[in-house]
């Protein structure tokens, strides 16, 4: 764990660290491992790129009000970094905050990458339908498809909150358009 | 929290090299069959591609455009080509100018690579070898013992018990060289009646009421979806089931001003995106489409709307209906179904005053019956027919499983009916068709043989053999299994299920012995003692038909790892090229079929390769709407072969029919009953040939047959199927993110995530009424299952109803149960409860009726009633990381 985590922890406020999301997502170590070569004898597991995630400041926990999304980029400022934020009122998966409610989405669907900036709905908690072929995509459940095409979950970004302040300190799931999520 | 494993997000994927080898090939799934490249480089080398544009074999800088050629983790996989491992990328074919342009795919297609066999993904418990049961467990063993066995059984069953003692239930559509290899097994050379495809339980056809009235279900292009003015979609959202038949087509088509009515009971992405876009949702109720069809083709004919022109040239009159020496109306098909005067006319006037003579077509009163908003009917017959400022719209119809397997044949004759009136059919975006289901992979290599099915209809005809009553009835010896659940795909499956346990489990002769000739005495023993033994060709273990019934398994090769030829949902034909090694010693079908037949002594069945299978089947294929017999012709006149042709048109392929031209290049057919179309004056040239579907419609004038849907030979069927008590309606049908049975998808990680089991759609109303919230686990069940115990006889017409053959003593009330999780939503009918057809663990078809459309033969597979009751909570109810329970209109 980290430094910038300890102060979040000491004011006993319900949070999400970004181990925990790695943890309760399925993976068992904080490293995500990615298979190269699977299947065959030269198969080995390696160490993604997880760690070398920035921690950028998104916004003040408490500026944040239930179903009034917030843009911003990430990781980078480059092509598809366009992500949004939002309180959603109800319990999600990855959410941080005293009601594990605040979670934030890359804004490019996994599809064919069309862009989901402005489609949220409150009374589903989702983005889309996407404006090129209708896929939605629920935000309390990491970002699953509910209906339609798209290849991927919504990429998911993981939050920290340290205090009042909310970070982005990576990624989960390759953002479309991408090779690799971080370009440089 | 740990209710799925093998969830981790991939931040990285492998680009291909710009030298990787590009190989085109369509996908495996639906029938509008996408383009695709796979780009396939070796592992060894450790070569990959990169961002810049030089450095990758697509030619592009990454991070790409939007619609670019981005590649999803869930798109990459390694296989062995030629015995050595091989990176692949699977993606939509971005330079694709027909069907999924541009490079579009549904998220099934999208994912298609993860089908491809690789022991370190959950693809790994592929069939790899032959395997006998022994001691009740299937054990490995070579070809060779296990096609011994099952030659001398066969062999045996066919002496001793006769040919309709042998039955075989396959794939209709898994690859032409396939379908032909084991229909010339089958009824060339078996020649059993006992015969029939996946989806029927006999051998019948699915649109009884377009056969009748001259429409090839096929014969649209997929430009006339979109071209139409008007259109009518009858029972799918095309969006969950044909994806880019919607999404490249119909949309296009929507946002230039087509106005497009869907009538379906659930409100599906496609029916929200339609309904904000200014188009029509007509919320049938279960059953009930024919009622909405007729009050709309009876407010069209109260006005005066009828396309009178188009009528007057195409519709068969008193006169034309007799022509030809007995072979006109007097001859269809309906005419061998049924007793005289149900259907035909004397043409539009005489169908015009019986529509008017029916009170249930009066639109207050179909209205009220199919719970339908009558305003929302009266608007659709206004958008389908009114004519505006003199001038008609373009109107098209397409129609599918929803009202084809309802009402099978009423239907599909009122549909039919109301799109002659309409205009739909023959024109350019004026077409009647079916969206489809599976692809087209089908080359007849025999004869079914109708007169050795037992099976009869009033009067004087035959009808196929009902291969599940004639299994229940304990008639079949050995069943044969090619690539389907068959039970579970069947109507109440659960008690098909029980009669496959009786016959093949609970007799006492066991496999029991390490001797070849032992085990071959036992099995016989089996058949002779009225028990059944079970062959099953697939490429997965399936439960029940493999991993508990079958005797012997045949590993199965598939899509990518051999060469075949199949036909899209607009008679589109590809060569979907093998591009990597079938798994262990798993064969194609054909090659299966064909050591079967020679170790039975059946001759023909001598083929090195698929080719010399596609090249034999050729000449079969003529007529067809998907004849491409001049593709071989030109293969051979250019030194190639059939395969090597075809594959020069690469993604794009060739609509069948296929013609040649002058200078001995080929070409297609846009679309079929194209009165548009000009043939050359001098006739066919060369070996070309001239169908008459290619102008004109499919019956002996080569114009329609307007027919009449009486309400009343259903109606009976209807009433007693109505949910009595606490019954809801109970139907079926896929779901947009799985395909079929679910056999790739399930292993499939994110798939599986997103339905890890079937699920239940209620509406919140009938939720509430039980107590019922998202997530809970249900038990759905009924007592109510209707099923015929033997071959329906009768000798008036009567005796042959749902009511006549209660009367008769010959349908019983079974049983089915079945579990789901609970997803209350807004987008389902009230009354109504929605699953997935084919998920093979809790199968919904035990539910539905397994009587047959008694003028048809084929199962109302739609219909069913339940009671739904809460039994506990699923863990997706609490856990956020599986399902969703958001509803599918959100827009």
């Amino acid at each position: 764990m980290n430094a910038e985590m300890k102060p979040a922890k000491r004011q006993g406020k319900c949070r999400m660290t970004r181990r925990d999301f790695l943890l309760t997502s399925g993976t068992t170590t904080a490293t995500v491992m990615v298979l190269v070569n699977g299947g065959t004898a030269l198969a080995q597991e390696i160490p993604a790129v997880i760690a070398t995630y920035p921690r950028k400041f998104i916004t003040k926990l408490s500026d944040l009000k239930v179903d009034e999304p917030l843009d911003f980029d990430y990781p980078d400022e480059g092509f598809y970094a366009e992500s949004m934020i939002v309180k959603l009122g109800v319990e999600a998966g990855g959410g941080i905050g005293r009601r594990r409610d605040v979670i934030a989405f890359n804004s490019w669907c996994t599809h064919q990458g069309g862009p989901l900036a402005g489609t949220y709905k409150a009374d589903t908690k989702s983005l889309g339908m996407c404006p090129f072929h209708l896929s939605t995509f629920d935000l309390t459940r990491h970002g699953i498809l509910i209906s339609g095409q798209a290849y991927e979950s919504l990429p998911q970004v993981l939050l920290e909150l340290a205090g009042d302040d909310v970070f982005a300190v990576g990624i989960f799931g390759l953002i479309f358009g991408r090779s690799k999520n971080l370009l440089s | 929290m740990a209710t799925t494993p093998n969830f981790t997000a991939e931040i990285e994927i492998p680009l291909p090299p710009s030298d990787a080898e590009v190989i085109t090939t369509a996908c495996d799934y639906c029938v509008v069959a996408c383009g695709l490249k796979v780009y396939r480089w070796p592992v060894a080398g450790n070569s990959t591609g990169g961002p810049e544009a030089d450095d990758n074999a697509f030619g592009e800088n990454f991070p790409v455009a939007p619609l670019g050629p981005w590649v999803a983790p869930s798109q990459h996989n390694i296989v062995r080509h030629e015995g050595q491992p091989h990176h692949i990328v699977i993606i939509p074919d971005k330079d694709a100018q027909v069907v999924n342009k541009l490079g579009d795919s549904s998220i099934r297609g999208g994912l298609i690579a993860q089908k491809c066999y690789n022991p370190q993904t959950p693809t790994r418990d592929r069939l790899q070898t032959p395997l006998v049961r022994i001691q009740g467990v299937l054990q490995p063993v070579s070809w060779d013992f296990a096609l011994d066995i099952a030659a001398e059984v066969g062999t045996h069953v066919l002496e001793h018990h006769g040919e309709n003692a042998y039955g075989v239930k396959s794939f209709s559509y898994q690859f032409i060289e396939n379908t032909y290899a084991i229909t010339k097994y089958a009824l060339r050379h078996i020649s059993t009646a006992n015969f029939t495809f996946h989806d029927t339980p006999s051998n019948v056809t699915s649109t009884p009421g377009f056969r009748d009235a001259g429409f090839d279900n096929f014969g649209p292009a997929y430009e006339d979806w979109m071209n139409a003015e008007t259109l009518l979609i009858c029972g799918t959202d095309p969006y969950e089931t044909k994806t880019i038949l919607f999404t490249q087509w119909i949309m296009r088509g929507i946002r230039r001003g087509q106005k497009t009515i869907m009538m379906v009971p659930r409100r599906t992405a496609g029916v929200a995106f339609v309904e904000a876009n200014g188009g029509l949702w007509l919320d049938v109720a279960l059953g009930t489409d024919l009622l909405v069809i007729n009050a709309m083709a009876r407010i069209i004919v109260e006005n005066g709307w009828e396309d009178s022109e188009w009528i007057q040239n195409w519709v068969n009159n008193k006169w034309e209906s007799s022509s030809g020496f007995g072979q006109g109306t007097r001859n269809t098909p309906w005419q061998w179904r049924t007793t005289w005067g149900t259907f035909q006319t004397n043409g539009f006037d005489d169908w015009k005053s019986w529509l008017l003579g029916q009170d249930e077509f009066v639109l207050e009163n179909a209205a009220a019956v199919a719970e339908v908003d009558p305003e929302k009917i009266r608007t659709a017959a206004e958008w389908l027919a009114r004519p505006e400022g003199g001038r008609r719209p373009k109107t098209s119809v397409m129609v599918e499983k929803g009202l084809m397997w309802s009402n099978n044949t009423g239907g599909t004759q009122a549909i039919a009916a109301l799109g002659i009136v309409v205009g739909a059919g023959g024109r350019p975006g004026q077409v009647i068709g079916r969206a489809g289901g599976h692809q087209r992979g089908g080359v007849w290599g025999g004869h079914y043989p109708r007169n050795k099915s037992p099976m009869k209809l009033p009067g004087r005809r035959r009808r196929a053999l009902d291969t599940d009553t004639w299994l229940l009835a304990g008639h079949t010896r050995l069943a044969h299994c090619i690539g389907t659940t068959w039970i579970q795909s069947m109507c109440g499956s659960q008690q098909l299920d029980q009669r496959f346990h009786e016959l093949v489990l609970a007799n006492p002769n066991q496999v029991r012995s390490f001797d070849k000739q032992e085990i071959i005495d036992t099995l016989k023993a089996r058949t002779d003692s009225g028990g059944m033994v079970v062959f099953n060709q697939d490429i997965y273990l399936v439960d029940p038909i493999g991993a508990r019934y079958a005797d012997i398994i045949f590993p199965a090769a598939t899509w990518g790892e051999d060469n075949f030829m199949r036909a899209n949902g607009e008679r589109r034909l590809r060569l979907y090229n093998q591009f990597y090694d079938p798994p262990g010693e798993a064969k194609p079908d054909w090659w299966i079929i064909a050591q079967l037949a020679k170790r039975m002594g059946f001759d023909g069945f001598d083929w090195q390769t698929s080719n010399d299978v596609a090249e034999e089947a050729s000449p079969f294929s003529r007529g067809s709407r998907k004849d491409f017999h001049m593709i071989k012709v030109a293969a051979h006149r250019e030194g190639k072969t059939l395969h090597e042709k075809l594959g020069e048109f690469g993604t794009t392929g060739i609509q069948g029919p296929v013609f040649m031209n002058a200078d001995g290049s080929l070409t297609g057919t846009v679309r079929l009953h194209d009165t548009t179309l000009t043939l050359p004056e001098t006739g066919p040239e060369g070996a070309n040939v001239f169908n008459k579907k290619l102008t004109q419609f499919n019956t002996q004038t080569g114009k329609c047959n307007l027919q009449k849907s009486p309400w009343s030979l259903f109606s009976d069927y209807w009433e007693w199927q109505r949910p009595k008590g606490e019954e809801l309606w109970a139907t079926s049908g896929r779901v947009n993110e799985r395909w079929q049975s679910g056999f790739d998808d399930s292993r499939r990680p994110e798939i599986s995530r997103r339905w890890p089991e079937n699920f239940v759609e209620l509406h919140p109303d009938d939720a509430a009424d039980r107590g019922i919230e998202s997530g809970d686990m249900l038990m759905v069940y009924s007592d109510r299952v209707p099923s015929l115990r033997e071959t329906t006889l009768g000798i008036e017409a009567s005796d042959y109803t749902f009511t006549g053959q209660m009367e008769a003593g010959n349908v019983e009330l079974t049983s089915a149960a079945i579990t789901g999780v609970a997803m209350v939503t807004r987008h389902i009918k009230k009354g109504l409860i929605y699953m997935d057809f084919l998920n093979t663990g809790q199968p919904a078809n035990a539910l539905e009726g397994r009587v047959v459309d008694w003028v048809s033969g084929n199962y109302n597979y739609k219909i069913g009633v339940a009671r739904v009751k809460k039994i506990g909570v699923s863990p997706y109810k609490t856990t956020f990381r599986s399902m969703s329970f958001a509803p599918r209109d959100i827009t």
